[in-house]
């Protein structure tokens, strides 16, 4: 799967505080450290980037190249700041994200032609965020298709279901895999992407890395085309790398309602086992799920 | 031509857990269905029919509505008298509310409010809920001493919530009773209440509370609530959700002031509540007003 590290995202007190300071070490290490950790982009998240828009995206995607070479993501809701990262990006970007709102189609998606960046289009509408598969795969066709009608073609859109967190709404999890299922067949051509640790926001921190491991192995499964997600997280990589195969036969088997010895397994294995179980919807979330 | 129809049958792999409160011959047995509520026509057995309680405070409540306290005029002020006159309409539980012991009210000590709840257990024929005050830290010291002082007579005490299960957990094992786990209209809170709890607890003792919001203030949450929890229960097996259910409704509803302004909304409020609830799978209903008691009984063909 394609990895997009998340790590540079203004959310982190450490991020905002590199920002504000113009600490280029800093954004530069997190740069390298995903670099290292082997993501195929960096995701620049600037947030909502209310103040002083331009200055900051310039240094931000400048110091950034100057330390890696990986294409990167812009992430913002300001058309502004995205303006100035697109046409600073040494390679193809990817412009993260527009959605079926209105001003969002006109004002951000026009700019994904201007600079032939590939795009992730959300499933989000003026009417809010679609709950099951099949108004997902409505509100998105509709989506895409404009954004055929302004020359993007299906290939360069890069399709975001919208993951909420378990903690929030369990079947959430489930109606995204149904979704990435039939995407293919609605919209052939287009790839897909998610905020993979949106789904474990709200629930112990200690245990996030595992929810979110479980859930890229079921979205692998499922067609998913890359995840954006915690690039620090190594035991997410190695997966991604096919180093843990008896962990990912493990969780297909609960996909498939195969019967497991529990008995038989590490604890680490049946903790995957039984994350899997909750984001299949077979077992009730609770913030001790593992200890179920 | 005919066309033949045979109604599908669902039959279910997980059950409720049955438990006991009371003893000897005061025993309520609540809970043990391996089907979904009401659904006689799927395989499976419902054994015990939905309770209903009836509430009794250990002081003269101050806001109920004139209506409510008529059925209890003369016995208002002696929680004994109050107990026996409720048992006389028909509860098969009585549910005591120990709303004397808050730090807001009199704040009346742990040892005086044992005292009390003995003598209430030991003067009525039927088993005997508590519930502490709302003050957390107080509820923790009143039902342990409860616990203590009423030890054997297997009483459901509550509730116990996840800043005080602890203490009230141990005291309830170590004392031969059953306890009220309660968390506030969140079914994924629940079982991790409930988890908590079971790991020095043992589950045949616990049965959930999950609040019980009235009509026109949240009934479909609660409702939902407790159809999700007998489904994850019934259907999925969940371990962590099969236990019974209590709807303590009596009070919110007759907080309302669509209650309090008239009787007979009252009565119905009280009575649309407990009847919802109990289809959405409550195994017992703590009400307030015996006529509401008798109609939801008449209802269901309860005795």
């Amino acid at each position: 799967m394609i990895i997009i590290g998340e790590n540079i995202h203004i959310i982190s007190k450490a991020v905002s505080g590199a920002i504000k300071s113009r600490d280029a070490q800093a954004i530069q290490e997190l740069a390298m450290a995903q670099s290292q950790a082997g993501v195929h982009y960096i995701d620049l998240n600037l947030g909502p980037a209310t103040k002083d828009p331009i200055a900051m995206t310039e240094w931000l995607v400048k110091t950034v190249q100057a330390a890696v070479d990986l294409p990167l993501s812009i992430d913002t809701l300001s058309p502004v700041a995205m303006d100035v990262g697109l046409k600073m990006c040494k390679r193809r970007p990817l412009l993260n994200s527009i959605s079926g709102k209105a001003d969002s189609k006109e004002h951000m998606l026009p700019l994904a032609k201007k600079y032939s960046a590939e795009v992730v289009v959300s499933v989000l509408t003026d009417k809010g965020c679609p709950m099951d598969a099949a108004s997902r795969a409505e509100s998105i066709m509709e989506t895409v298709a404009h954004a055929n009608s302004l020359g993007i073609p299906n290939e360069d859109i890069w399709v975001d279901p919208i993951l909420l967190p378990v903690n929030a709404d369990q079947s959430q999890a489930k109606e995204v895999m149904e979704f990435i299922k039939i995407l293919p067949d609605i919209l052939p051509g287009v790839k897909s992407t998610l905020g993979l640790s949106n789904l474990s926001n709200g629930t112990p921190p200690q245990l996030r890395g595992m929810l979110n491991r479980t859930y890229m192995i079921m979205l692998g499964r499922c067609g998913m085309y890359s995840v954006i997600a915690d690039a620090l997280d190594r035991q997410l990589m190695a997966i991604n790398r096919g180093e843990m195969p008896e962990i990912v036969k493990l969780v297909y088997q609960v996909m498939d309602g195969e019967s497991i010895d529990m008995a038989s397994l590490p604890a680490d294995a049946r903790d995957y086992v039984k994350t899997a179980r909750v984001l299949k919807g077979e077992t009730l979330y609770s913030h001790s799920w593992l200890e179920d | 031509m005919t066309i033949q129809y045979k109604a599908p049958i669902e039959a279910y792999t997980g059950a409720v857990r049955e438990i006991t409160i009371g003893t000897g011959s005061k025993t309520l047995k609540m809970g043990g269905e391996n089907a979904l509520p009401f659904h006689f026509f799927d395989q499976g057995a419902i054994p015990n029919p939905p309770h209903l309680a009836l509430e009794v405070w250990d002081m003269p409540p101050g806001d109920w509505a004139q209506w409510v306290l008529e059925p209890y005029q003369d016995v208002i002020a002696d929680p004994v008298a109050w107990a026996k006159k409720a048992v006389e309409y028909g509860a098969d539980a009585l549910s005591l509310h120990l709303a004397s012991a808050d730090p807001g009210a009199a704040d009346t000590p742990p040892e005086a409010s044992a005292e009390m709840v003995k003598s209430v257990a030991e003067a009525i024929p039927v088993p005997l809920i508590v519930y502490g005050p709302d003050d957390e830290k107080k509820n923790a010291a009143v039902l342990v001493k409860v616990a203590e002082v009423c030890q054997g007579q297997n009483l459901l005490l509550g509730p116990a919530v996840k800043e005080n299960y602890e203490v009230i957990a141990k005291a309830v094992l170590e004392h031969g009773h059953c306890l009220i786990a309660q968390t506030s209209l969140d079914i994924n809170l629940m079982k991790e209440l409930n988890i908590k709890i079971c790991k020095s607890f043992p589950p045949e003792r616990v049965v959930i509370d999950p609040e019980s919001p009235t009509l026109g203030y949240g009934l479909e949450y609660g409702f939902s609530i407790m159809e999700r929890t007998k489904q994850t229960g019934v259907i999925f097996k969940d371990n962590m959700t099969q236990m019974p259910i209590i709807a303590n409704l009596g009070s919110t509803c007759w907080k309302t002031k669509e209650a309090k302004e008239n009787r007979k909304q009252g009565m119905l409020w009280e009575g649309i509540t407990a009847v919802s609830l109990l289809l959405a799978g409550a195994n017992i209903a703590v009400l307030r007003h015996p006529e509401t008691l008798r109609h939801v009984k008449t209802l269901f063909g309860l005795k």
